[in-house]
């Protein structure tokens, strides 16, 4: 069973992101959502953090999240509209949302 | 003479209405001639990040109301220099002018230096 992780809050001011990477299984892909996106914010530990797992993690990221907050797509991550929001619940067996 | 009155902004721009609502009121506060002041810190700093675009989701510019402060009469607004770091945000580049970046030390000097403080 695959899952996506969906992350919506900041990683500067709370542990969702540390947790879901500790517990992200090999198959499962995150989406980064509202300002969760913040977790991309250059010379960041938790940019570092993702960083590390790059190689191997399946990483998608809400365009205009990252519009709205000035932030780009790194390369190894993927910027996805809503419609391929959609797609994505669907392709994975289950969404687990960190709400 | 009023009390001195120092606003905490702590919430990051896009996601709730915490952060224009403590703008909001050092804005009133302003108008009303108080002595008042405005720090940001935690992800507060993110509303001082240049380039970012309200109409991505359809909000209003928070930045646009951030230029207002000193027409408003509200000439001290700090950063918490940690937090700035913390984000990899430079203090020398923000969207809002004369915003002085404190240490930690400094943050602490000016809490204690104000009758009131509001954290929002």
């Amino acid at each position: 069973m695959t899952t996506l992780h969906v992350l919506s809050h900041s990683p500067f001011s709370d542990t969702r992101l540390s947790s879901c990477l500790r517990v992200l299984g090999t198959d499962d892909a995150l989406l980064l959502t509202g300002d969760a996106v913040y977790a991309l914010q250059p010379q960041s530990s938790p940019l570092k953090a993702l960083e590390e797992k790059s190689a191997t993690l399946k990483l998608f990221v809400l365009e205009e999240d990252l519009l709205a907050r000035h932030i780009d797509c790194p390369q190894w991550a993927t910027a996805v509209d809503y419609p391929a929001f959609v797609e994505l619940s669907i392709h994975y067996d289950k969404v687990n949302s960190w709400l | 003479m009023a009390k001195s009155l120092l606003i905490i902004s702590r919430q990051a721009p896009w996601s709730g209405p915490g952060a224009k609502e403590a703008l909001d009121l050092v804005l009133a506060g302003g108008a009303f001639d108080l002595p008042i002041a405005l720090m940001f810190m935690d992800d507060g700093v993110f509303q001082l990040v240049p380039g970012q675009n309200a109409a991505a989701l359809q909000q209003k510019n928070l930045q646009a109301n951030l230029q207002a402060l000193s027409m408003f009469g509200v000439d001290d607004v700090f950063a918490c220099g940690h937090s700035l770091a913390e984000r990899g945000i430079s203090p020398a580049h923000l969207a809002v002018d004369d915003v002085h970046a404190l240490s930690t030390d400094e943050v602490r000097a000016l809490i204690d230096r104000f009758d009131q403080v509001i954290t929002l």
